[in-house]
């Protein structure tokens, strides 16, 4: 072997430094074990330091909200794919999880009635309560508190501009395996390290860069969570489970997939154009994110997308109105401050102000499956919980099993906490009992060997472009509308791409090696977007984020269930576990209202101008309050999108 | 009379000056427009430099929404965040000059954190978490560490004289590591104790210094020189 491995040991290795990771190395670090912390991106430089800041903290808005109300309410939202015990857990915690983000320097504004931190006024959209919390800042309030739990003390140790390769495991019987610890190319130090820790949390966030455009989540969603966790054995759950949001911008091509709007803040008068100005999507404010994506998507395939790949969305009904007019762009300008923050910088002015058309069109957001786990984040297999990969625990957006089909609004930063803390602690407890392990060096080199044959490939391709044929690919044929032909498409492209990584071009020195981050980041890619056509060809029917164009709608009164997929020596498993459903009485209470809201949506258009707008101004005035303020959105949330959710 | 090179509209040409082994290597750079109005970035001019020309170009970014801090570039000589920096013709893009560089456009940032490791230390907190802050704590939090403030701070410059050179580990300060010292200062959640090491720990890191210099410049706007600096100064007693 020509590379110098540098070897440490640790009790916990965490991987990933947003709220899941740092929560978990704070945690295990608190248990009293030795944590070493690992990231591609500074320290904290996540999705959680970028998000909207709004986090849902239990009866922070009322005292009824008991923890079987909020665990049952994520259930339902998710279609019943989301574990009980895993929802339960959620709502167990969402208390003490948000007060550890206070501890380091989260403040909320205080409410002068409950004492506490101040909910949102409204409860967002899905929620069946009050209990969502703004922060002054956005996200940018939780990167300083991430950041904050990670350097105050000297008990963790963390290193930046780490790329983990692979975890290493020994096999023991019927392909079982237990974790090692991993081998890790510092770029910056130009170091393979060799960390032998027992346990490892996976916290390295979601797969958003399979794609483009996608919104504006980090660049390093390259599916590593994913990737690396099934290439050591662990099983992943509801991988067809991808976010796309419909309303992006289209240009200026540095916008491109930002976000634009949502479907709610179309508000009652929006709707969706071709290029031929002809409407495909009427009521958009109570639609799908998917049913408005799929509409766009049709359009642009049938030849009438708009000049750059998308539709037009209308919402210069809603500023006409004389007297609603105003109190719709306060709701627009309010409810997604961020996302119309983009619109004004991209847009020319009449467009930021509605008079014009708005060309749109979707990006890819969040994955809410992942490595399949228990309540503490504990990968998990078959039937038996202890029969997952030994050591190896995962939380936020790595995770799977607690938004099942779609997500609850202001959640995943309490995600991140909930389950980084969990696990956290799980991995410290687990790795007391490997006190003076004996380190089987060996299983190390196997690893580290691969790496050797990789530096100095020669080759006439580049990982950098191949990443954006991946894109493209996964774009067309595991985005937003999804067929049979298409998946088995994107299955022939993985299986092209995989004999190209032969021909790529890699230099041969360690200090930052572009070729070989771009390289090591193409297999993630590539790996997890193989396992999701399998998912994604075992779900034979649209549920969630998941729309196949070839199949009907799964019912709501089916029998749930989620998909399992897995990598078994060379090839890859895929099976269905049964979920628990919601009664009977709930679903048809759900449907009902449905259909009522889709037939007011339709009598109030059809009003004379004059009345329409007397009952829409009265409407705005009800949600925004006193001081006419709309409540924020959180993007990608339920509550932005009406119609995704399935019981109010 | 010097006369600028003319290009056709649907052109844009850029110098990159990439950081190798220790050397700068300048190469020029044509950006095709994607349409005749646009005015790129500079995010976007690397990355279709990569996508076309220099496959294996380093450099850092994030969320393309002036939001993560990581992309920060020196544009001719002055630190700019790419994702949201507009390019105009003739332009210099390099790795900022403030950070060590690594490869390409890539800088070392970690040492400006580690420089308050083990230093905001725990158990000096209250222990109602129900109290508001104020607005000036709410104005620091709102930093998102591009390390645009290092430029031109006398504080900072400091680590890289001839006797302090250590790549592992900056002995000076910087506005940022002010920064997050005050923000501990003016935490409503903060005991007295806690406090007051935060001052002294910026003390430690040559607060002296800011006393002569006119002021730092923040990235994103945050009043740098009345809501860190001032503050710092006064309740150390280096001014009244």
């Amino acid at each position: 072997m020509n590379i110098d491995l540098e070897w440490r040991n640790f009790d916990v290795l965490v991987i990933g430094s947003g709220g899941a990771g740092t929560n978990a190395a704070e945690t295990a670090a608190k248990a009293g074990a030795s944590v070493l912390l690992v990231a591609k991106d500074p320290l904290s430089a996540s999705d959680t330091k970028i998000s909207e800041g709004i986090a849902t903290v239990r009866a922070s808005g009322s005292e009824d909200d008991t923890e079987e109300v909020l665990s049952e309410n994520l259930k339902i939202a998710g279609s019943d794919l989301p574990v009980e015990e895993i929802t339960s857990a959620f709502a167990k915690d969402s208390q003490t999880a948000y007060d550890k983000y206070r501890e380091n320097g989260l403040r909320p504004e205080i409410s002068s009635i409950t004492k506490g931190p101040n909910s949102l006024p409204l409860p967002m959209g899905g929620h069946t309560r009050r209990r969502s919390v703004g922060h002054k800042n956005s996200g940018l309030a939780f990167g300083h508190a991430n950041w904050n739990a990670i350097v105050k003390e000297n008990k963790i140790e963390y290193l930046e501009d780490c790329w983990v390769i692979d975890l290493v495991t020994s096999e023991y019987d019927d392909n079982r395996r237990t974790v090692e610890g991993a081998i890790i190319y510092d770029a910056q130090k130009g170091k393979l390290l060799a960390i032998c820790a027992p346990s490892v949390v996976m916290a390295a966030g979601g797969l958003s860069t399979l794609y483009f455009p996608k919104t504006d989540t980090m660049r390093g969603n390259t599916g590593d969570s994913y990737a690396i966790a099934a290439r050591a054995g662990a099983e992943l759950v509801d991988m067809e489970q991808t976010q796309f949001l419909p309303f992006c911008l289209t240009s200026p091509p540095s916008f491109e997939g930002l976000l634009g709007g949502e479907p709610v803040t179309a508000s009652y008068l929006g709707v969706l154009r071709d290029k031929n100005k002809k409407v495909i999507l009427d009521g958009v404010y109570l639609r799908t994110r998917a049913e408005c994506s799929a509409a766009i998507m049709k359009a642009v395939e049938d030849g009438r997308g708009t000049p750059n790949g998308g539709a037009y969305l209308d919402m210069r009904a809603n500023k006409r109105a004389p007297k609603s007019g105003t109190y719709f762009m306060k709701f627009l300008k309010n409810s997604l401050p961020s996302a119309y923050n983009n619109v004004r910088q991209a847009m020319n002015k009449k467009e930021a102000q509605c008079d014009e058309l708005w060309e749109v069109r979707p990006s890819a957001h969040y994955m809410m499956g992942g490595i399949r786990v228990d309540a503490n984040g504990k990968s998990i297999a078959d039937k038996n919980s202890n029969n997952g990969v030994q050591g190896l625990y995962a939380a936020g957006q790595a995770m799977g099993g607690l938004f099942g089909a779609n997500r609850l609004g202001s959640t995943s930063l309490t995600e991140g906490a909930v389950f980084g803390s969990r696990a956290g602690l799980a991995a410290a407890l687990y790795s007391r009992n490997f006190n003076n392990k004996k380190i089987n060096k060996d299983l190390f080199f196997k690893e580290a060997y691969k790496l050797d044959d990789l530096l100095g490939q020669k080759g006439t391709k580049h990982a950098s472009q191949l990443k954006i044929q991946v894109q493209k690919e996964c774009w067309n044929n595991l985005g937003p509308i999804r067929d049979k032909k298409r998946l088995k498409k994107t299955q022939k492209f993985i299986s092209r791409c995989r004999k190209d990584l032969k021909k790529i071009q890699i230099r041969k020195n360690l200090l930052w090696n572009q070729s070989l981050i771009e390289y090591l980041e193409l297999v993630n890619m590539i790996d997890t977007a193989e396992l999701m056509t399998y998912a994604a060809l075992e779900r034979d029917g649209s549920v969630g984020g998941h729309v196949r164009a070839d199949c009907k709608d799964i019912s709501i009164f089916s029998k749930p269930y989620s998909t399992i997929v897995k990598v078994r020596k060379s090839h890859i498993e895929v099976s269905k576990i049964d979920r628990k459903r919601t009664e009977l009485k709930k679903l048809v209470e759900f449907k009902f209202k449905e259909q009522k809201r889709f037939l007011e949506a339709k009598l109030l258009r059809l009003l004379p101008m004059r009345l329409k707008d007397a009952i829409i101004e009265k409407r705005y005035k009800k949600i925004m309050g006193s001081k006419e303020q709309a409540p924020p959105l959180e993007p990608g949330s339920i509550e932005a999108a009406v119609g995704d959710q399935r019981v109010s | 009379m010097n006369r600028r090179p003319q290009h056709s509209s649907a052109y844009l040409e850029v110098t990159i000056i990439a950081h190798k082994e220790g050397q700068d290597l300048p190469t020029k750079f044509k950006y095709k427009k994607r349409n005749e109005r646009e005015k790129p970035m500079a995010l976007d001019v690397l990355l279709q430099a990569q996508e076309n020309q220099l496959p294996d170009l380093a450099f850092r970014y994030g969320c393309r929404a002036r939001n993560c801090g990581v992309c920060t570039i020196d544009i001719n000589g002055k630190p700019r965040i790419a994702c949201r920096a507009v390019v105009r013709d003739g332009d210099e893009l390099k790795a900022m000059s403030t950070l060590p560089a690594i490869t390409d456009l890539v800088v070392r940032r970690d040492q400006i954190s580690r420089q308050l490791k083990g230093k905001i230390y725990e158990g000096g907190r209250k222990n109602d978490l129900n109290v508001e802050a104020s607005e000036d704590y709410h104005e620091l939090t709102s930093c998102i560490e591009c390390y645009a403030c290092l430029d031109n701070c006398p504080m900072h410059e400091k680590n890289f004289s001839e006797t302090e050179k250590d790549p592992d580990y900056f002995q000076w300060g910087n506005p940022f590591s002010l920064l997050k010292l005050q923000t501990i200062a003016s935490d409503p959640i903060s005991t007295v104790a806690r406090k007051e090491a935060a001052v002294t720990e910026a003390l430690n890191l040559g607060l002296e210094t800011c006393v002569s210099c006119p002021g730092c410049k923040c990235g994103v706007g945050i009043d740098l020189k009345g809501k860190v600096i001032k503050p710092l100064l006064q309740t150390s007693k280096l001014v009244d």
